[in-house]
């Protein structure tokens, strides 16, 4: 059995967040986490959503958005941005694209599956080893300030910039699978 | 085959076919081969070679006609594709009008050194029919051009699986990957239709 201490209080304001910062188009694979803000932006028509099988499908969606004018983001957990990474490396930084995600980050604090530990704790030093931008959210207030800043800064420099979304934000399993 | 009709058809007369057929269209080519024969026949502002990230290739064309009113070609092939069926869904999703996927099948993975591939044994248009895209297979240059054809005048993105012998070439694209993209993004954004 499964709880969770979740409060959703974030996901308007990373809602508004992606509006103000221009984004349309929403490629994305969920988690138990980022699931509701999945569905809020589903449900508003400011968005289009694209549902990729592979989180590293979701580099070339957004790099043809933007090639055709249109700012995106990827919505996924940090297993799943993992799969992404030679997808960053061999498209979005050699072609000097911009890329914007917002990640359920696991492995951290609360975690409960040893499965999501060696990406999920190390991935913020996994993307600063291959020189790739990122910031970790560990407060709900601050989730719409960080994804606004963040993304305008994906934008304005055309490269990657990837928001990790904390447990003590998005909440956690306290027990069982 | 018995009857006579050749079994491949020439992927660059097939290029040099679709280039006539839409010649104003976007082009999204696979890293190595198609991009490389691609560079030799026209190299266009509308043709985004891919350098890297083998197996993105065909999201990216779904993210450009997604956000464009532009006809966009995707130039495949099988190595790549089979690094990455599961992004048929993503196409079925969709199922965007101004979207074509066309799979270079020349069963090696060519750019590395002609290894085998797996398409052999891999009917393409099979799975791309279970996940929801309409596909096609052809076997010669004159078929390829007729189901392309075909695929820009129906409704919803259409898959041609177009068998081709491997190609030797030393053609190249001109400049640079940052260039590439925005050369692409500049000649959208100055279309006056867009």
């Amino acid at each position: 059995m499964t709880s969770s201490n979740r409060t959703d209080r974030w996901i308007p304001d990373a809602v508004e967040a992606l509006k103000q910062a221009d984004v349309e188009v929403v490629a994305h694979l969920p988690d138990s986490k980022i699931g509701p803000l999945i569905e809020a932006v589903e449900s508003d028509s400011a968005f289009e959503t694209v549902q990729v099988a592979r989180e590293e499908a979701a580099i070339g969606v957004l790099t043809g958005a933007w090639v055709g004018g249109t700012r995106g983001a990827l919505l996924c957990q940090s297993s799943g941005l993992a799969n992404a990474i030679n997808a960053i490396g061999s498209l979005t930084l050699p072609a000097r694209t911009p890329f914007f995600a917002v990640v359920t980050r696991r492995g951290n604090l609360g975690e409960f599956n040893v499965a999501q530990v060696p990406v999920g704790y190390n991935i913020d030093r996994i993307l600063d080893d291959f020189g790739v931008r990122n910031d970790t959210v560990t407060e709900a207030d601050d989730v719409g300030h960080h994804i606004r800043l963040a993304a305008e800064s994906a934008f304005s420099t055309a490269t990657p910039y990837i928001i990790l979304l904390e447990q003590t934000v998005t909440g956690s399993k306290l027990e069982g699978l | 085959m018995s009857d006579g009709t050749p079994k491949t058809a020439d992927q660059t007369a097939c290029t040099r076919r679709l280039l006539d057929v839409t010649p104003d269209a976007v082009l999204v080519s696979n890293l190595g081969v198609a991009s490389y024969v691609l560079a030799g026949v026209a190299d266009r502002e509308r043709n985004f070679y891919q350098w890297g990230s083998m197996g993105v290739t065909i999201p990216v064309g779904v993210g450009l006609a997604l956000v464009s009113d532009e006809h966009v070609t995707v130039l495949e092939g099988d190595g790549s594709l089979l690094m990455s069926l599961g992004e048929l869904t993503t196409v079925a999703q969709h199922n965007l009008d101004n979207l074509t996927v066309v799979v270079w099948d020349n069963e090696t993975y060519a750019t590395t050194g002609g290894q085998p591939t797996r398409s052999p044994a891999v009917d393409f248009v099979g799975v791309a029919e279970s996940c929801g895209v309409h596909a096609t297979e052809v076997h010669s240059t004159n078929a390829f051009e007729t189901a392309y054809r075909n695929a820009i005048a129906t409704d919803g993105t259409s898959m041609i699986v177009c068998r081709v012998d491997p190609v030797d070439t030393d053609d190249r694209p001109p400049i640079d990957y940052p260039t590439i993209a925005r050369r692409v993004r500049d000649a959208i954004a100055d279309d006056p239709d867009q």
